[in-house]
């Protein structure tokens, strides 16, 4: 076996040894806020927004402040940093990404999902008649 | 409906043509090779049509036809209007197979003069075909009412206000409305960028079709090197075009979408940067071919690999399989198209490797050079970590599948991840492109290798202290730095050395300095970037990262939108930056673009956040049992507590029921009573607000905070009261704030600057290798 052929198993090696430890690392589980909670790690929560509860945007620390409801029907007051995010109001469910941070969930991002596009174009449609 | 016939045409002629050519191939006679080219050329030339068909639809407003109706409007501006060609998913997919079908045109002369017309074209046929037959199965031409049949067809007399109507079955009566108005185009793609950015990256996707074809071409005449001649010019085509494609859209992120940066390893960025690599890695690869035959199987494997991994972009990026797992969101265009492209993924695989598969044993075994300090061990390494930041970011990208697969649940990984894979990788990356090249020199030259590694060493370790200065104390990213500004000067020197022998030649040496300083800019401008959320109340200067901003207002533009002008203040200078919001119809959502002043050492960059809009002044008091406040121009006294609608119990019980607090309000020289309370309801207490108009018109809100009673000694008992003052010039409210996210990206010129550099350097090697590749049967040049 020649030295290139090693120089070349040990770089695939690292490199597989590399990838996989950062894809398990890195990958955010999908969970609820009970578990989000008691294990207090980084987790994506799924749920909705509640609309009838408090929400305000910060403006000295540049966040928004929101009640958002899991699947499980916890309700937890959630800090995302940055502005409202868009399609809020229309979101059929939201999905925020962070940690607890005692009774708050401190969100780094929320992504919001919209009613499925041709349920919408229905609509649409009439009305652009 | 002609458009649709068109197509099939189209379909059908590029299908045959498929067909002609491979039998030319097998029959070796050129007795239908006149009729291959003809059906080649109506394929192009039918689907030329339909897309000039479909550019008349845009442009003329026809929306009974669902496509024209979903992605335009009358409103929008004629750049604009005729952006919405490619602004959904059937529209993009024609782009790419009308530039596909044109590239062949052009291939098709170009591989005749090579003898290589009936096995490329063949293969290059099949390719257009499947993009056409997607065409087929996504129908661009359909009619409105086929897609909303139960909201648009009705039957019965059209009654007489209807205007735009069709009648679709006069015997039966059956007929159909359809909109007078567009959907009109997303407003995140109103801009000149969508009007450059995706026909770049679609002629890029078009080219990678190529050396893909010319590789099986190689396999089927069995001629396992001098493809490689004829394919390199495309290669290096293809990786300039999709290169500055890709780069087109991260400025359009930064600039425009206000992603904070021009790289957010998105599925959509990260997809059109898989074949790059990899086409970038073959050029490398088949560079070490060219002189000592070696790694015949390796070229064809990244060859072959750069199309299938167009195909299984479009198919992350194009099937709706990533769903729910990122911030674009992916429309799911049906069973048919995630199937098809499934199966074109299978077909082309099975066609390019299953080929290889089985010429494999007849190719010719070079034997590599056996030193590991060698030109040619070098480029197989840096091709290696090209290939292997391909896996990396194919692997991260297809994350929600993997985790579907073995978790059942679907999740994306975080950026963390790209970074830290890729990080070890661009340092090898760097650090080879910088040795390979002097390796290289010192072949063609008698200079030592040491003595030319002496200066690209120094003046990196150089570039790397001053960095280190700056407050690095990553190793990693210190390492990364050293590898770059080596690689640079590396290049420089090389470059410099190659252009005073054969101007010709600079390219490689040219393209690897772009590279270069562009890794630079990656570091300085996302590992030293400096961010801060400020809050700018109107017309008060606030510092921030050394800059003095001063929000003086907004105003309107284009109609419903909005800019907001921030003067910045910086050594001495004064400038406006006016990022924009607005509400957007289309998205039912704030649209929010930022702005940014471009200083030659860095970028100040403006991102709004939100508009708070002016609040009158709200005063609180607390005040003892018959004592006076001053609150605006009235004076308030607070003169008892009003238990009269307690029932007794009821707050045991938890029972409604309210408590009332007296005030008196001395307004001018009347006294009127005042009363706000608090009640209490299951929910909790409430406090509303209660409403004071004064004697000089002026209003105030008067609101209980809360009741301090004091058990023992009545007359010490508190409330607290707030009162919104009125809105005048007496007492000034808070003015509006502007919310915004200010941040630093220093030396982000250094990305723009090398993207050009690396792009020029791909230019100057194309000039080279389309000329290398005229001089057909002449010997190998020497690199």
């Amino acid at each position: 076996m020649n030295a290139k052929v090693i120089v070349a198993i040990v770089v695939v090696v690292i490199g597989v040894i590399l990838g996989v430890s950062n894809f398990i690392e890195s990958n955010v589980e999908y969970s609820d806020f009970a578990t989000a909670q008691r294990t207090n790690k980084k987790m994506q929560v799924k749920g909705e927004w509640v609309k009838d509860q408090e929400s305000q945007f910060d403006a000295e620390k540049g966040q928004f402040i929101f009640y958002m409801k899991d699947d499980s029907n916890t309700v937890v007051r959630v800090v995302l940093d940055g502005a409202k995010p868009n399609n809020f109001e229309l979101a059929t469910s939201v999905v925020a990404k962070g940690k607890f941070e005692g009774d708050v969930f401190h969100a780094e991002m929320v992504l919001t999902k919209c009613p499925s596009k041709y349920e919408g174009d229905s609509e649409a449609v009439k009305q652009s008649l | 409906m002609i458009g649709g016939i068109v197509i099939k045409i189209a379909f059908f002629s590029a299908l045959a043509a498929a067909y002609l050519y491979y039998r030319v191939h097998r029959t070796q006679s050129n007795r239908w090779l006149l009729v291959a080219r003809n059906g080649y050329h109506l394929a192009t030339l039918s689907l030329m049509t339909s897309a000039a068909i479909m550019l008349y639809l845009i442009l003329t407003h026809q929306f009974q036809y669902t496509y024209v109706w979903n992605y335009s409007s009358t409103d929008l501006p004629l750049p604009l209007l005729i952006s919405t060609f490619y602004a959904g998913q059937e529209g993009s997919f024609m782009l790419w197979a009308l530039y596909t079908a044109v590239i062949g045109v052009f291939l098709m002369q170009y591989s005749s003069r090579k003898d290589y017309e009936p096995e490329v074209m063949s293969v290059y046929s099949l390719i257009v075909s499947f993009l056409l037959l997607m065409l087929i199965v996504k129908n661009p031409f359909e009619y409105i009412w086929n897609s909303f049949p139960n909201d648009l067809i009705a039957s019965g007399p059209i009654p007489s206000g209807v205007t735009n109507s069709v009648v679709l079955d006069a015997a039966r009566g059956i007929w159909a409305r359809f909109p007078v108005e567009g959907k009109g185009l997303n407003p995140l793609l109103q801009n000149y960028w969508m009007v450059i950015h995706p026909q770049v990256l679609f002629s890029g996707f078009s080219a990678m079709a190529v050396p893909y074809a010319l590789a099986v071409a190689g396999l089927m005449k069995r001629d396992y090197h001098s493809w490689i001649r004829v394919a390199t010019p495309w290669s290096v085509f293809g990786a300039m075009v999709l290169g500055t494609g890709i780069i087109l859209g991260g400025y359009w992120a930064y600039e425009t979408l206000g992603w904070g940066g021009f790289w957010g390893w998105d599925p959509v960025e990260n997809s059109s940067l898989v074949p790059w690599l990899i086409c970038v890695a073959s050029i490398h690869t088949t560079l070490t071919q060219r002189k000592s035959g070696a790694f015949v199987k390796t070229n064809f494997v990244l060859s072959l690999l750069t199309f299938i991994a167009v195909l299984y972009s479009t198919f992350l990026t194009r099937s709706g399989i990533l769903g729910d797992t990122s911030v674009h969101s992916f429309v799911d265009p049906g069973m048919w198209v995630y199937w098809l492209l499934l199966g074109c993924i299978a077909l082309f695989s099975a066609i390019g490797f299953g080929l290889l598969f089985v010429r494999m044993r007849e190719m010719p075994k070079v034997p590599v050079e056996h030193s590991i300090v060698s030109r040619e061990f070098a480029l197989f390494l840096g091709a290696f970590a090209l290939s292997f930041v391909a896996l990396f970011v194919v692997i991260g990208t297809s994350s929600p599948i993997i985790t579907t697969i073995l978790k059942n649940k679907a999740s994306a990984v975080e950026i963390s991840y790209y970074i830290q894979t890729n990080l070890p990788l661009g340092i090898a990356i760097t650090f080879l492109s910088g040795l390979g090249q002097l390796l290289w020199w010192k072949h063609s030259k008698t200079t030592s290798l040491l003595k030319s590694l002496a200066i690209p060493t120094v003046l990196g370790l150089a570039t790397t202290f001053v960095v280190l200065l700056l407050g690095s104390e990553e190793f990693l990213i210190l390492l990364f730095t050293f590898c770059s500004a080596f690689s640079l000067f590396a290049n420089l020197q090389v470059g410099y050395g190659v252009y005073m022998g054969n101007p010709k030649f600079v390219g490689g040496s040219v393209a690897h300095v772009g590279i270069a300083i562009m890794c630079l800019g990656f570091v300085t401008s996302e590992r030293y970037d400096e961010k801060k959320t400020v809050a700018l109340e109107k017309n008060k200067p606030v510092e921030a990262l050394g800059y003095t901003m001063t929000y003086v207002g907004y105003h309107p533009y284009e109609g419903e939108k909005y800019a907001f002008s921030v003067e910045v203040e910086h050594a001495g200078k004064k400038r406006i930056v006016a990022p924009t919001m607005y509400y957007s119809e289309f998205t039912k959502g704030v649209m929010r673009h930022p702005d940014l002043i471009n200083y030659l050492t860095k970028d100040f960059y403006v991102a709004p956040l939100s508009l708070e809009e002016p609040t009158g002044t709200e005063q609180k008091f607390e005040i003892l049992k018959g004592d006076k406040v001053e609150a605006g121009s009235l004076q308030v006294t607070f003169m008892d507590f009003d238990f009269s609608n307690m029932q007794k119990g009821a707050m045991v019980e938890g029972k409604d029921f309210s408590i009332g607090v007296d005030l008196e309000v001395q307004d001018g020289k009347k006294k009127i009573p005042l009363r706000v309370l608090m009640k209490n309801t299951p929910q909790g207490p409430e406090y509303p607000p209660v409403p004071y108009v004064a004697a000089d018109k002026s209003s105030y809100e008067f609101t209980l905070v809360r009741l301090l009673p004091d058990r023992d000694d009545k007359s010490k008992s508190k409330v607290e009261i707030s009162v919104k003052l009125p809105d005048n010039a007496a007492f000034p409210k808070k003015a509006e704030t502007l919310v915004i996210e200010a941040s630093i990206k220093p030396y982000i010129n250094l990305v723009w600057v090398g993207t050009v550099t690396l792009v020029v350097g791909f230019f100057l090697t194309i000039i080279r290798r389309v000329e290398e590749a005229r001089l057909k049967g002449s010997p190998p040049s020497s690199e």
